[in-house]
This record gives structure tokens, C-alpha cells and sequence, in this order.
């Protein structure tokens, strides 16, 4: 068999004989037979999701190795990754339930998580501050619309201002769910052509080919 | 160099610090506000109210490290809410850490249960665990859980656990209900849950992913939304049960109006900087 068949031309038809035969039941009645096997189909999904999810943290962390073994520039941040890494699988392989890998979740994980989170009030705070001005007429409707929906989201704010509600909800509404429902639908329509260009095989870059566009001469 | 010229370049640390003590006071010395019940908390109030007793509910938890101060305590609350309907509630998680931090708030909310109400593990509810695959997975449960996960999130074999016998899709559930954090995750409910099988369903978020839902809200695919730390607070007002978001409402008060205010003075400041025409 050529590599072309066995790396191109089999996968874009598998892709879309299972593609079309997963889209197909949300439209047609099908037997019991091929319900069960578009379950088992989904199924599969998790298991090669799992799998990749362990692919990844492997290949990451063989990389993370060999830049600590061979000395790479700024090699000490990657131990900053293998040793919790390390410790974390060993704790998760014993009992994910034990009070060790709860310790780190409640006393690593969630502090981190949780701070970093917070930063983004300390970076809106100096953006509130230096650059959110209304230098045209664009910029101050932003301003506007932004300050009545921030009032409107603080628990005290249609207390202290009570027209901020119904004229928030009318912006998120009607202007915004306008905009996004359009965003909605564009992307809705967006993913059927790709669908559809996977499926005819002018999109490969699932197969990891990546054809460059001829340039005009 | 004018005073408002001295003004618009304050040191950025001072922003900070004024940020910090506007925050960390509150948090320190709670108070509770009077507030005004948004219409989305009112309506996932009132949905999760009209789930019949003993109705199975299908939950997800996608809250992680950082989302959970601000949504968790709505989803404990939740717990502790259907429990006392007698509701059986069968949770899942498309994030690893999410299984986690979900168990967490299963257990802050079986904490606040009388002991009188009955809250089993593995006949009141059940947590199935993380599911691979993100919206793929949530397919994937939603049309056959055995064939997607056949252990809960303790181990335990889902044949061997005694409330999910004659459960097996989302066909069985009456109602769900989708804790996304930020995760983005909510749409993957409407579309793998609403759609095809037509479970009602109710959801919570974090405040700045709350404007992209209102098109589901509005088409009657959500029934309702908790948004963030004060939908978590309206929640908890709602039913009576003061938690850690009635708390956190006020540092979100006093952080808000902070930044309304430099936004404010910023935009001032600005306006007469350039009247005098100073560059």
C-alpha cells in the first residue's frame, strides 16, 4: 500500500464515513443496531481523551528531563515542574483520596489557583485607572455601557442606583444578545464548512499535514 | 508638572494597596448588604424549587482552585438544597481537578444537613468522577454511563452502587443542573443535554462568563443562572442559609465601586488634562 493511502486517503474516509454516520442520527430515525454502535463510537472519545491527556503529561515531562540533563538554558525552571509533578502522581497513584493529595490540593493548588485569579483585579484596577477613557465617541459608549453593567453586577449597585437593573438587562438583552447570538450562529456555520472540508479532505491539518498556500506569482 | 498631571501618573503600587485593603477589609469584618435579587439567580432559584422530590438530577462540577471561592458555595448550597427535596443527584466532571474540588463542595453542603436527612453516598448521591473528552465525553455519558465510565469517583463499581440501578442515560434524570466555573462548559449542557433528550436545566458561572449565556436564558435552554460570587450570595439569601458568598458579596461591593471610581477620576482627570492642553 502507498503512504499516501495509509497516511492520507484511509483516515480523511474514516473521518468521514463516522463523521456522516454521527451527524445522520440527529436527523434520521436509525435502527438499534447502529444506536449502539454510535454509542460505543462516542465512548471511544473518552478513552482516546484519557489517553491523550496521559500522552501529553509523558511527552511533557520527558522534555521537561532532558532539558534538566542536558543544561539548557534556564534548565532549573523545569525541575520546578518534574519534582511537583513527581510527587503529585506518586500521591495521586497511592490514593486520590488520601489526606496527602487533599493537602496539596487544599494548601498548593487552591492558594495558587485562587491568587492568580486575584491578579486580574489588580491589572483591571491600574487599566480602570490609565487607559479606559472616553478619548472618541466609541470609546466613551464602551465606557458607559461598561459602567452601568458593573454597577449593575455589584450586589449593592441597583440599590444604591436603582435604574442600573432594567436598563442593564435591556443592554444584556438585546444589544448583546444580538451581537452574540449573530457570534453564535457565525460560528455554528463556521464549524459545518470545516466539518465539511474535513470530510472532503481539503482540510488535513487533523492528520498533521499542514499545505501551504501556493502564493500568487 | 500640575497636580493632575501628578494624578493621572500615580504610582501604580498605591492603586494596588488601596486595592488590597478595599478588599481584604471586607473579607476580614463581613457585612451584609441589602441587595436586589437579579432575574437569572430568581429564575435558577425557582427551577431548582420546581424539581419534583426524589427526582434524579444530573450535576456537573467544573469548578477548579480558582473559580470555587466564588461558585462553590452555590453549588454546596445546591446539594444541601436537593437533599432536602429527597433528590438523588448523580455528578460528574469534565476537568480533572474539577472532581476534586466538586467532592469539596459535596461535602461542605452534606455538612450543613440535618442528620435527619438522609445523604448516603451511593443511595442519596453519586460522584462519577472526571470524564474525559470535554463535550465529546458529555455526549458520551449522556447516551450510555456505563460504557463511559464504569467507576465513581471513589472507586466503587457502578453496577454495585444502588441508586444507579435502571440509570444509564440522560433519559433517566428529571433535571440538570451545570456548574461550569469558567470553564466555558455551558453550552456543551445545552447542546448534549437539552437538545437531544430535553432535560431541563439550570446552571451557574463565573460573573464575567454570565453575558454569553444570555442567549441560552432567553431561548428557554437555561432555566436559570447563578453568576458568580453574587449569584452564589443570592442563593444563599434566597434560601435562608447563610454561607461564605454572603460574606465575599461585600469585598466584591467595595472592589467594584473602587474600580468604578478610578474610572471615574481617571476619565476626569483626563478631560481637564486635556482642556489645558497638556500632553
Amino acid at each position: 500500500m502507498s503512504e499516501r493511502l495509509v497516511k492520507i486517503n484511509i483516515p480523511i474516509l474514516l473521518t468521514a464515513v463516522l463523521g456522516i454516520f454521527m451527524i445522520i442520527q440527529f436527523y434520521f430515525p436509525l435502527p438499534q443496531e447502529a444506536a449502539t454502535t454510535s454509542n460505543i463510537l462516542m465512548s471511544f472519545t473518552t478513552i482516546v481523551s484519557a489517553a491523550a491527556l496521559m500522552l501529553g503529561s509523558v511527552i511533557l515531562t520527558i522534555a521537561h528531563g532532558k532539558k534538566i540533563l542536558e543544561k539548557k538554558p534556564e534548565w532549573y525552571y523545569s525541575i520546578l515542574y518534574v519534582i511537583p509533578f513527581a510527587i503529585i502522581t506518586i500521591l495521586g497513584l497511592i490514593s486520590v483520596q488520601g489526606a496527602s493529595f487533599a493537602w496539596v490540593y487544599n494548601n498548593i493548588t487552591s492558594p495558587i489557583g485562587a491568587a492568580l485569579y486575584s491578579l486580574t483585579a489588580f491589572y483591571i484596577t491600574s487599566a480602570a485607572y490609565r487607559v479606559f477613557r472616553a478619548r472618541n465617541w466609541s470609546a466613551a459608549v464602551l465606557l458607559v455601557v461598561s459602567f452601568i453593567i458593573l454597577m449593575m453586577l455589584l450586589p449593592v449597585g441597583d440599590y444604591l442606583v436603582p435604574p442600573v437593573m432594567p436598563i442593564g438587562q435591556w443592554l444584556l438583552s438585546v444589544p448583546s444578545n444580538a451581537g452574540y447570538r449573530g457570534m453564535i450562529m457565525g460560528t455554528s456555520l463556521g464549524v459545518i464548512g470545516l466539518g465539511i472540508r474535513i470530510f472532503t479532505g481539503r482540510q488535513k491539518e487533523h492528520l498533521g499535514i499542514r499545505e501551504e498556500k501556493k502564493e500568487a506569482s | 508638572m500640575s497636580i493632575v498631571k501628578k494624578m493621572l501618573n500615580i504610582d501604580g503600587r498605591i492603586l494596588f494597596v488601596i486595592m488590597f485593603i478595599a478588599v481584604a477589609f471586607p473579607l476580614l469584618h463581613p457585612i451584609v448588604l441589602p441587595m436586589v435579587i437579579q432575574p437569572y439567580s430568581q429564575q435558577a432559584y425557582d427551577f431548582a424549587n420546581s424539581i419534583p422530590n426524589g427526582s434524579y438530577v444530573l450535576v456537573e462540577g467544573g469548578n477548579i482552585a480558582a473559580t470555587d471561592p466564588a461558585c462553590g458555595p452555590a453549588l454546596s448550597l445546591f446539594v444541601y438544597h436537593m437533599m432536602t427535596k429527597n433528590c438523588k443527584l448523580v455528578f460528574f466532571e469534565l476537568t480533572a481537578e474539577g472532581a476534586f474540588w466538586t467532592q469539596k463542595e459535596i461535602n461542605v453542603g452534606l455538612g450543613k444537613l440535618p442528620a435527619s436527612v438522609p445523604a448516603q453516598n451511593g443511595v442519596n448521591w453519586v460522584n462519577l468522577g472526571y470524564i474525559a473528552g470535554q463535550e465529546s465525553g458529555a455526549a458520551a455519558l449522556a447516551a450510555n454511563i456505563r460504557s463511559t465510565v464504569s467507576k465513581d469517583y471513589f472507586g466503587t463499581s457502578i453496577d454495585t452502587i444502588p441508586m444507579m440501578n435502571n440509570i444509564n442515560t440522560a433519559k433517566d434524570f428529571q433535571a440538570a443542573f451545570w456548574f461550569g466555573g469558567s470553564e466555558g462548559s455551558v453550552p456543551y449542557g445545552v447542546r448534549q443535554l437539552v437538545m437531544p433528550y430535553n432535560l431541563p436545566l439550570g446552571a451557574s458561572c463565573t460573573t464575567n462568563e454570565a453575558p454569553n449565556y444570555s442567549p441560552y436564558l432567553q431561548a428557554g435552554q437555561l432555566k436559570g443562572l447563578f453568576a458568580g460570587v453574587r449569584g452564589s450570595a443570592e442563593y444563599e439569601f434566597l434560601m435562608g442559609v447563610p454561607g461564605t458568598a454572603l460574606g465575599q458579596s461585600m469585598a466584591t461591593n467595595i472592589g467594584g465601586l473602587y474600580w468604578l471610581i478610578l474610572i471615574l477620576l481617571g476619565n476626569i482627570l483626563y478631560f481637564i488634562s486635556r482642556a489645558r492642553g497638556e500632553k
